[in-house]
Order: C-alpha cells, then sequence, then structure tokens
C-alpha cells in the first residue's frame, strides 16, 4: 500500500496544491521548532551560568531580551502555522473531494447503462457520497504528519548534528529501528488479528441482527428468549475484541518505547558529557529540547494509520472506477446515415441479460423505417414482447447507449434530434414551467393545449403551485406516472424540434383516461411527421402503430 | 451541586443512557490512574532530565547525578508500558460498556408495549450499531482522557508552583486554554459545519445519485454538462460551510499550538528575574522553564473529546428516543369468540389516535377462512393487519382474538435455513423444515444451497433474492402454531404465476389445517381463491380509507368497475420480475 498514490497528484489539480501548502507550512514549522529550541536554550542557558553556585550573577540582558522577543514570535509564528493549516489545509481537502466525485460521476455515466461490475450506480453513488469523505481525514489528519515525518524529522536531526554528533548518531540509530519492530510485529501477528478481527464482526453483526429482527421476533411472540444470547455474544465479543487491542497496542507500544528511551538515552548522555566538558550548556539545552520533537511527527503517525488506510481505499476504488474504459456514445461517433427518412436495419442483435441466464433481445433482426419529418410523413413503430425480452435494452441499442453482444444496427439514432421518455424520467430541478419549455419563451396557449394533450393539467391541479411548483430536487415528490406526464408535455414543448421521439411504456401507471391521453398524443406528433418508436403492452396503442417489431428473449445455458 | 444544574444533567442524554452502560467506576479509575501515570512519565522525564542538565552544568561529581539519570531512563521506558496498559483498561471499559448497552437496549425495546412496532419505520434500527459505538466512544475518547487531562494539568501545576507560584499560574492560564478554549471552539466548530453542512451535503448526494441514476436521460437529451456544473456548485456550497467551521476550528489550533511555547515564555519571563534575585536555585529554574514543554501533551487529545462528547451526546439522544417510556407489559387480549379464531368489530386502525387511516372494519374469520384486502398501495391494508395481529392498538372498535403478522419485509436472520424457521417453533425438526419449504415452491432452491438447511443466510452467508425471501417468510409463517396469518402482500417481488402459486398454498393450508388466513394484496387475480374479497378505499382524498365493496372475487368483477379495469391491466402487462 502506497501512502500517497501518485495519481491523486495528477488527477485532482485541488491536490496538488494542497500538498505544496502543506510541504510549505511544514517547513515554516520545523524551522520554528528549531527557533524555538536556541531561544529557550539561549535564554535559559546563560541564566543557569549566571545564578548557578560560583557564577557572577551577571547575564547580558539586552541579549536575553532579544531571545525571549524571538521566542515570542515562535509562538505566534507556530499559532500562525497551525491556523493556516487547519484553515486552508481544509479547504483545500474538500476540493480535492468535490474535484475527484465530479470526476468519477461524470465517468462513470459515460459508462453507459450497463456498466462493468463495481461501477453500478448503487457502487458509484456510495463511493462518491460516502466513500470519498474518507478522503477528508486523510488529507487534513494523515497526510500533513507523513509530510512533516519527511521534513522536520531530517532537519531536526540535521540541527542536532550541528550540535552534538553524539546525540544525532544516537537518534540515526533509533529511527530505523522504529519501521523494523512494527514490521517485525505486524507480520508476527498478522494472522492472529486478521482472524481475531473476523470474529469481531462476527460477533457484532449478529447482536445487531437480532435487534434488526426484534419486530419480527415480536410478531412470532419470542422476543423475550434472544435476550441472554445478545448479552452472551456482547460478552464474547468484547473478549475477542480486546484480544485483538491486545496485539493492535504492541506497535504502538513498540514505537513509543523506542521513541522515549532514545529521548532519555541523549538527556542522560548530554547531561554526563557536559560534567565532563565535552558539551556546552547552551547546545546542550537546544538538543534536549529538540529531541523530542525528532520524533514527534512520527507517533502522529501512526496514531493516524488507520485515516490512512481508509483513505488510500477510497483513492484506490475511485482510481478504479476511472480506469474503466468508457463505451463510445453511439450518438456521437454514429454515422450520420439516420436522418429521418431512411431505415435503420438490425440484423440479428442480441444483448446478454445481466446476472441473469437470458438474451434479451435474442436474434432480433428488423427494419425499422422512420418518417419522412413532414406532415403526413410520421411513423408510429411499436415494439411489442413480454416483460423482460428485452424491449427497452432494444431502446438503449437503438439509442447507441448499448452495443449489443452480437449482431449489428447499420445505424443510431443521433441523440440531437430525439426525444426519449424512458420508463422513470428524469424531471427537474426547477419549476414545471422550466421543466416543460426548457427555458424557451413560450406562448401560455401552447402550454395549456399540450397540459391537456398529454393530461399533465390533471397532474397541475394537484400540486400546490401549479405550473409554478418546484420539482426534482428539494421539489414536491411525483410519482412515475406524473413524471411521465411532465416528461410528455416537455416533449410536446420544448422537443418540438426532435424529429423521434423514443417513448418507453407509456402508458404502464396510467389509468383509462391517461392511456387515451397517450394515444391521442402518438397521433398529433405523427400527424405532424414524426417517428414514433414506442414500447407498448397494450392493444390500443399497438393498433395506431404503422410497423410492429416483436421483441423475444431466450434462455441460454448455463456457462 | 446548584438545582437548575442537576436538573440539566438529569436531561442529558449521555447521563440517562449511563445506567444502561453498567458502567464501573473502579474501573473508569484505574483506566485514568494508569493514563495519569504515563503522563506522570512523561512530566517526570522532561523535568528530570532538565534538573539533571542543570546540575551536570554545575560539573557536579558523577555520583550526585546518578539518581536524576536512573529517574531519567526509568520514566523513559516507564511511559510506554503505562501507556500500552492504559490503552487496554479504557477500551476495556469502552467495550464493557458498549457490550452492556446493546443488551440493555435489546432488553428494553423487547419488554416494551406496541412501540416496537415503529422501529419498523425510518432507518433507525439501521443506526443502532452505529450510534452504540458513538456512546461507546465516549468513554475512550472523552471521559478518560478528559480525567487524565485535569489530574496530570493540575500535578504539574503543583510541581511548577511549589518552586515559582507565579510560573504555577502562567501555566494554569495556559493548560486552561488548550485544555478548555481550544476544545469548546472545535466543538463549536464541529457543530456549525454538521448543522449548516447538512443540508449543503444532502444536496450533493441527491445530485450525486440524479446524476448517476439519470446519468443515461441526460447524455441524450443534451443536459448532463448543465447537471454536472449544478453538482459542482452544489460541492462549492458544502465548501463554503466547511470553511466556516474552519475558521473557529483555525482559531482552536491557534491556541493550541501557540500556548505551548506561551507557557515556556512565562516561565522564563518570571523564573529569570527569580532566580537572579535568589529565589529560585539554578536547577529549580530549568525544571519551571522546561516542563512545560512535556505537559500540553495532558491536553493534546481534548479537541477531539469535545467533538466527540458532542456526537456522542447526539447519538444518545436518538437511542433514548428510541426506548420506550414505559416497560410495562399490555394488556392481554379479549379472546374471540367460540366457533370464531379472529373477530374485528368497528375497528379503526391507524399510527395516531387523532387520524385513523382505516375505519369501520367488521371481518369474523373462521377455521378455514380465506379473506383478502385489495386497494391501493398506501390505503392502509398494512396498518389494518398490524391492528389485528395485536401489534397496534385499535384507534376505536375491539380486536377479540389473536394472528400472526407475515410482514412483507420481514427479517431473514444471518444464521441457517433451519435457525431461520425455527423462529417460529423452537421444535421444527429438518423434516418440517423440508414440508414446509416445498408447500411455498423453494424445494429446488433448497436443494441448490451448499448446506442444505444448514446454509447460512444473509450477510456474510448465501444471498437471498427478494422472491425466496418472501416465500421463505411465508414458509416460516406456515411452521408457527398460530392459528391465524396476516399475510402483507406475498406477492412482492415476484413473478405472476408464483405470486399467484403462493396465494393458492396459503389459501390451501387454511382450508386443509383449519386455520384462516388474511391476505393483503395490490395484486388481484390471486384473490379468486379467497372467499371473501375487501376493497379498501378512501372516499375522498385525505379521508380514512373504509371496506368500499366486499364480496368474492368474481362478484367485483361484476359489480366494480374500477376493479375490473385495474384486474384486465394485470392481464394485459405481467408484472415485471
Amino acid at each position: 500500500m502506497r501512502p500517497l498514490d501518485p495519481r491523486l497528484l495528477r488527477q485532482a489539480r485541488a491536490a496538488r496544491s494542497y500538498v505544496l501548502l502543506t510541504t510549505v507550512l511544514g517547513v515554516a514549522s520545523a524551522a520554528l521548532v528549531v527557533v524555538q529550541a536556541f531561544a529557550i536554550a539561549n535564554t535559559l542557558g546563560p541564566a543557569i551560568v549566571a545564578t548557578s553556585p560560583g557564577g557572577d550573577g551577571a547575564l547580558d540582558r539586552a541579549e536575553i531580551v532579544r531571545w525571549l522577543a524571538v521566542l515570542a514570535g515562535a509562538a505566534v509564528g507556530r499559532a500562525a502555522v497551525a491556523w493556516a493549516q487547519e484553515r486552508y489545509g481544509r479547504r483545500a481537502a474538500t476540493r480535492v473531494v468535490a474535484d475527484l466525485r465530479e470526476q468519477v460521476v461524470e465517468h462513470a455515466v459515460t459508462l453507459g447503462p450497463r456498466p462493468p461490475a463495481g461501477a453500478a450506480p448503487s457502487d458509484v453513488a456510495t463511493l462518491a457520497t460516502r466513500g470519498l469523505d474518507d478522503l477528508e481525514p486523510y488529507l487534513v489528519r494523515f497526510l500533513p504528519q507523513l509530510l512533516l515525518t519527511a521534513l522536520v524529522t531530517p532537519a531536526t536531526v540535521l540541527v542536532v548534528l550541528g550540535l552534538d554528533w553524539v546525540s544525532a548518531l544516537i537518534a540515526v540509530c533509533t529511527i530505523p529501528l522504529v519501521p523494523f519492530f512494527m514490521w517485525l510485529i505486524g507480520t508476527m501477528t498478522a494472522g492472529t488479528s486478521e482472524r481475531r478481527l473476523a470474529t469481531v464482526e462476527r460477533l457484532g453483526s449478529q447482536v445487531l441482527d437480532l435487534i434488526a429482527g426484534l419486530p419480527t421476533l415480536r410478531a412470532f411472540g419470542r422476543e423475550i428468549g434472544p435476550a441472554a444470547r445478545v448479552r452472551a455474544l456482547g460478552e464474547s465479543s468484547r473478549r475477542a475484541t480486546l484480544g485483538t487491542l491486545r496485539v493492535a497496542f504492541l506497535s504502538g507500544a513498540v514505537l513509543e518505547l523506542l521513541t522515549t528511551l532514545c529521548v532519555a538515552i541523549i538527556a542522560v548522555g548530554v547531561g554526563l558529557r557536559l560534567v565532563h566538558g565535552g558539551i556546552e550548556l547552551v547546545p546542550a539545552i537546544a538538543v534536549l529540547v529538540l529531541a523530542p520533537e525528532i520524533f514527534l511527527p512520527l507517533r502522529r503517525v501512526g496514531s493516524e494509520f488507520h485515516a490512512s488506510t481508509d483513505g488510500v481505499a477510497a483513492t484506490q476504488r475511485a482510481f478504479a472506477v476511472l480506469d474503466l474504459p468508457a463505451v463510445a456514445a453511439g450518438g456521437e461517433d454514429a454515422p450520420t446515415a439516420a436522418r429521418p427518412g431512411p431505415t435503420l436495419v438490425l440484423e440479428n442483435v442480441t444483448v446478454r441479460a445481466p446476472g441473469r441466464d437470458v438474451e434479451a433481445p435474442a436474434g432480433l433482426s428488423a427494419r425499422i423505417r422512420l418518417g419522412t419529418g413532414v406532415p403526413g410523413g410520421g411513423r408510429v413503430v411499436a415494439l411489442r414482447g413480454p416483460s423482460g425480452s428485452g424491449k427497452s435494452t432494444l431502446v438503449l441499442v437503438l439509442l447507441g447507449l448499448l452495443r449489443p453482444d452480437a449482431g449489428t444496427v447499420s445505424s443510431t439514432l443521433p441523440w440531437e434530434q430525439v426525444a426519449w421518455v424512458p420508463q422513470r424520467p428524469a424531471i427537474g430541478p426547477g419549476t414545471v414551467h422550466d421543466v416543460v419549455t426548457d427555458g424557451r419563451e413560450v406562448a401560455p396557449e401552447t402550454l395549456a393545449a399540450a397540459a391537456a394533450t398529454t393530461g399533465l393539467d390533471a397532474v397541475l391541479a394537484d400540486l400546490p403551485d401549479g405550473w409554478e411548483s418546484r420539482v426534482g430536487l428539494g421539489g414536491v415528490g411525483m410519482s412515475v406516472g406524473q413524471r411521465q406526464r411532465v416528461a410528455l408535455a416537455r416533449t410536446l414543448v420544448a422537443g418540438a424540434d426532435r424529429p423521434v421521439v423514443v417513448l418507453d411504456e407509456p402508458t404502464a401507471h396510467l389509468d383509462a383516461r391517461g392511456e387515451q391521453v397517450v394515444l391521442e398524443t402518438v397521433r398529433t406528433w405523427r400527424d405532424a411527421g414524426r417517428t414514433v418508436v414506442v414500447v407498448a403492452h397494450r392493444a390500443s396503442l399497438l393498433a395506431v402503430a404503422d410497423q410492429v417489431v416483436d421483441v423475444v428473449a431466450r434462455e441460454v445455458a448455463r456457462a | 451541586m446548584p438545582e437548575n444544574l442537576r436538573r440539566r444533567a438529569a436531561r442529558d442524554p449521555l447521563v440517562r443512557l449511563l445506567p444502561l452502560l453498567e458502567v464501573s467506576w473502579g474501573r473508569v479509575a484505574r483506566a485514568v490512574g494508569l493514563g495519569t501515570l504515563t503522563l506522570v512519565c512523561a512530566i517526570g522525564l522532561a523535568a528530570a532530565a532538565a534538573w539533571l542538565i542543570a546540575r551536570a552544568s554545575q560539573m557536579p561529581p558523577v555520583l550526585t547525578l546518578s539518581v536524576a539519570a536512573v529517574g531519567v531512563r526509568a520514566f523513559g521506558t516507564g511511559r510506554a508500558f503505562l501507556r500500552y496498559l492504559e490503552r487496554l483498561a479504557s477500551h476495556g471499559v469502552a467495550l464493557r460498556g458498549m457490550a452492556a448497552l446493546r443488551a440493555n437496549l435489546y432488553d428494553r425495546l423487547a419488554r416494551s408495549g406496541a412501540d416496537v412496532v415503529a422501529l419498523r419505520r425510518g432507518d433507525l434500527l439501521a443506526r443502532v450499531g452505529g450510534d452504540v459505538d458513538d456512546v461507546g466512544d465516549v468513554v475512550v475518547r472523552a471521559l478518560i482522557p478528559a480525567g487524565v487531562a485535569v489530574v496530570a494539568g493540575l500535578g504539574s501545576v503543583l510541581l511548577v508552583g511549589v518552586f515559582l507560584p507565579a510560573a504555577g499560574a502562567v501555566l494554569l492560564a495556559c493548560l486552561l486554554l488548550t485544555g478548555v478554549v481550544s476544545p469548546w471552539l472545535a466543538s463549536r466548530a464541529s457543530a456549525s459545519v454538521e448543522q449548516r453542512g447538512a443540508e449543503a451535503r444532502g444536496d450533493v448526494t441527491a445530485r450525486t445519485l440524479e446524476l448517476l441514476e439519470d446519468g443515461q436521460q441526460l447524455r441524450v437529451a443534451g443536459r448532463l454538462a448543465d447537471r454536472t456544473a449544478g453538482l459542482r456548485a452544489a460541492d462549492r456550497r458544502l465548501a463554503a460551510t466547511t470553511d466556516d467551521g474552519a475558521r473557529v476550528s483555525g482559531l482552536s489550533a491557534a491556541v493550541e499550538a501557540g500556548a505551548q511555547t506561551l507557557a515556556v515564555l512565562g516561565c522564563l519571563l518570571l523564573g529569570v528575574p527569580a532566580a537572579l534575585a535568589g529565589d529560585l536555585a539554578a536547577t529549580e529554574l530549568a525544571v519551571v522553564v522546561l516542563t512545560p514543554l512535556a505537559v500540553f501533551e495532558a491536553t493534546a487529545a481534548l479537541p477531539a473529546a469535545a467533538v466527540q462528547l458532542r456526537r456522542s451526546r447526539a447519538a444518545a439522544r436518538r437511542l433514548v428516543d428510541l426506548l420506550p417510556e414505559s416497560t410495562g407489559s399490555r394488556p392481554a387480549r379479549e379472546a374471540a369468540p367460540t366457533g370464531t379464531l379472529l373477530e374485528l368489530d368497528h375497528v379503526a386502525a391507524g399510527w395516531s389516535t387523532s387520524a385513523p387511516v382505516v375505519r369501520d372494519v367488521d371481518l369474523t374469520l373462521r377455521p378455514g377462512a380465506v379473506v383478502a384486502l385489495a386497494g391501493a398501495s398506501g390505503v392502509g391494508k398494512t396498518t389494518l393487519l398490524l391492528t389485528a395481529a395485536g401489534l397496534l392498538d385499535p384507534v376505536a372498535g375491539v380486536v377479540r382474538g389473536e394472528g400472526l403478522f407475515v410482514a412483507e419485509d420481514g427479517h431473514v436472520f444471518g444464521t441457517t435455513v433451519l435457525e431461520n424457521l425455527r423462529v417460529a417453533r423452537a421444535d421444527v425438526t429438518d423434516d418440517d423444515a423440508r414440508e414446509a419449504l416445498a408447500a411455498v415452491g423453494l424445494a429446488g432452491w433448497l436443494d441448490g444451497l451448499p448446506g442444505g438447511l444448514g446454509t447460512t443466510l444473509g450477510t456474510g452467508g448465501t444471498d437471498v433474492s427478494g422472491g425466496e425471501r418472501r416465500r421463505l417468510l411465508v414458509a416460516r409463517a406456515l411452521l408457527a402454531p398460530h392459528r391465524v396469518l396476516l399475510v402483507d402482500e406475498p406477492a412482492e417481488h415476484l413473478d405472476a404465476a408464483t405470486a399467484d402459486a403462493l396465494v393458492e398454498t396459503l389459501a390451501g393450508v387454511a382450508r386443509t389445517s383449519g386455520r384462516a388466513v388474511v391476505v393483503a394484496s395490490h395484486r388481484l387475480t390471486p384473490l379468486d381463491v379467497a372467499d371473501e374479497v375487501m376493497l379498501l378505499d378512501a372516499e375522498a382524498p385525505g379521508a380514512p380509507a373504509r371496506v368500499l365493496a366486499r364480496g368474492t372475487h368474481a362478484a367485483l368483477l361484476g359489480s366494480v368497475p374500477a376493479y375490473r379495469w385495474a384486474a384486465d391491466q394485470e392481464e394485459q402487462a405481467p408484472i415485471d420480475v
């Protein structure tokens, strides 16, 4: 596992500025630590010498005051650096998360309606919302400490080297021991702690399972019995967890032991050499103050380690999605032949249904003739077949959103000429008026006529603010049937210049009156010369069709 | 403690939840003691090293330094051991508390009255796990660090104060800055980010989901760029709330970082003149100045502790809300009249007494009766079944007798198939189980399972599809000793043929075993097996539903046009699998 994925720096521009900022602040904080140590040593040292038995009691007051001023400056400086890290570091971290979220979502959409495993909308949604939020503690807490370890630790060692090479040598010998012992303990305990962790998780989920099943147990009148079991499970869970922790805390203890012992050894060594005059008091104090600072970032990295595993895992999942090849959008690179008028030729088109041993559609061949676009030249093409036969899948193929697993399509429908009303149309955000007009200037009469034709008028009557009701995000909730009517009206008004209309089961959620309304709308479009491709179950819709394409599915042998 | 303070404390959800954690104060004291000793080592190391160096600079005989030298090494070694023991002790306290809390929560919920039905609504249960963890964390991350900080902080103030009282006061002031002011600021910042950020975060989530769900349509319609820009703007609003919080938490970080140096500066300013005046020995001056460098470790965890305390309090509040007010058991149901199994007499059902969802329902179930409740989704079929089962008190009227409510979303436990069926009755044998599974058409599914009846289901086990789950729940109900089965939407998630067969199985069981079955269904086709169909509908939008028509399926097809139309639609458009 890499603690910092270089792709994060390449892909997310905000990440680069974040790392730069943190590095600058890290250097500043290293410098301040050193300055503070020197300021303390240069005030305390002379004072001790002056007031020790045999000292002359004289102090260079100007010098002391100067160093005290430096120390005050260091206090202000440290406060400022901490403030800047929190203030701007957090801002930059949220930018990195937002940046990555946008990229992941945008890319996931280009994967088409049937994305590969791991990139299903629900998976990507979890990753893009909760998953990427794990990146924030990683960026805000772990990464700065990691950079500080890389900057402050060597810088302090170098300064100590300049003051007292023996102490520097002790520190340099200790530092490699830290990762070595942590690695040793890690490999020695890896198996046990993983096994124990699995036990802990299983026990924990059993308790929650019983609580979650309480309504069911109650319905059967068997809710009292498991109480003792919950307690017993909790007790075993506690024991198992403590067992894991006993091992997990070991590495922390070793880290702490090595670093504190090292500081102690440096302190005693410096003290003993002072007695023999092997070192001056001022550098001795500076070394004493600096010694713990060598190890401080290292210890903090250790305590924030879990933030790093979560953050790195989230980054890797995000890049796994970004690495998936986009499905070339058919509407963008399709041959330009599909102007209204010509014919789409489908030969032996077959799509394997995801997760089922079914091909739907299976071996479909058809010549779908489109309308001419001039009044009188319109056509209605109905796609017919039982549930699950692949009618909606065929629509996706016609739109070029999905490539058939076998067979060919002569051309797909160009998107800028298509108005598509799927089973669950996307609505909003905005007012009903905005959605239906799509921001264009539309005469009120045209709107009223469209509402009457599509049955939207009945929907509007139920909405609190009529045309001005807000729908979509944060607006009123709409049933699928209501959404479809809004989408139909939008297709009539805003989509008036699109010669091809694709309707997926427009009558599925409608009552008798609604069905009549859809029939009326389809006839209006045909009279205007448009092509209507409609997925239909009901006899009434099939009756108005100029062409009916039968879609059938086929079971295939389990692979 | 003043009266109003005590009352406020009693209202604090964490305090109210405390008895359920069964905290052993002896164990808490042990953890705090170990934590304090850890800090004693850290501070002792600094103080002893300071004294050692100051004394050594006076070039005394080496032997006079040996005690200090040994002390420094001992403190350096002891600290790691003590810290290890403290972490184990504090996590032990937390884990005990969490285990007790889970058990007590389960116990209270199980023994409560009808309130447990309310659990079915919302995601309350889904959050219980996380909330219990959050309440447990308060011990490790807030309670014990705070205790350690108070003891160790005061101890070091005393140590410095013995040498130079004024320096002790400076140290105390700086410790108050990092131990009180900085945590308070951090807690305020996180509160404002969470409150104001919740809305922005919700907006970002909603837009993300919309883009992912409707992405293909948006691509075709050419609106994708538009919506992505919307997401970007929402993310910017979210960043702005974080940014506002960072203004305050930045202050908290600055106070924390600056206070340590400030304390050293203050001790120098007071100590050097005192030493020059002869009030303070040179070695004591070193101790007074250098000890503060180690002391601030005591308060370093407190800003995070304050944030955790707030978060835990919110979790505790949710758990307290979940707990029933009373733990008294419910009065026993009136028995059904002789010859009947269940009787509903002018029953009105609903979640609140003021607004019934369904009213005026009369129903008498005799052995072998098969009754269907029909009506649109949301009309109140489930509420009526819950009331009939005794899981919900009737708003008006009387229910006599008892029944088993078989929920649409009944729980499949993460255990074996057999244990899942034994929820119905503890003495279900393998043969009983196989028979029940075969009755609901799961014989083939059972054969395909790797471990047969011993296969573990659910989380971490074999996945159960929606349709298999429905049938498993019905099989479990068939095994229960109850004589009345109230089955909610058995056809959900099933294809038309399986759905109709399942309803037929239920009807067959009722007729052959002398039980009674009520089936709620929005799908009408299978209802021809019922003796009677009760069609529920509201007369006006918003009014409670009543029985609009009742009779056999065939009779309703003839007499109710809306029923006929809906049934026709099912014939033409079989429900999707």
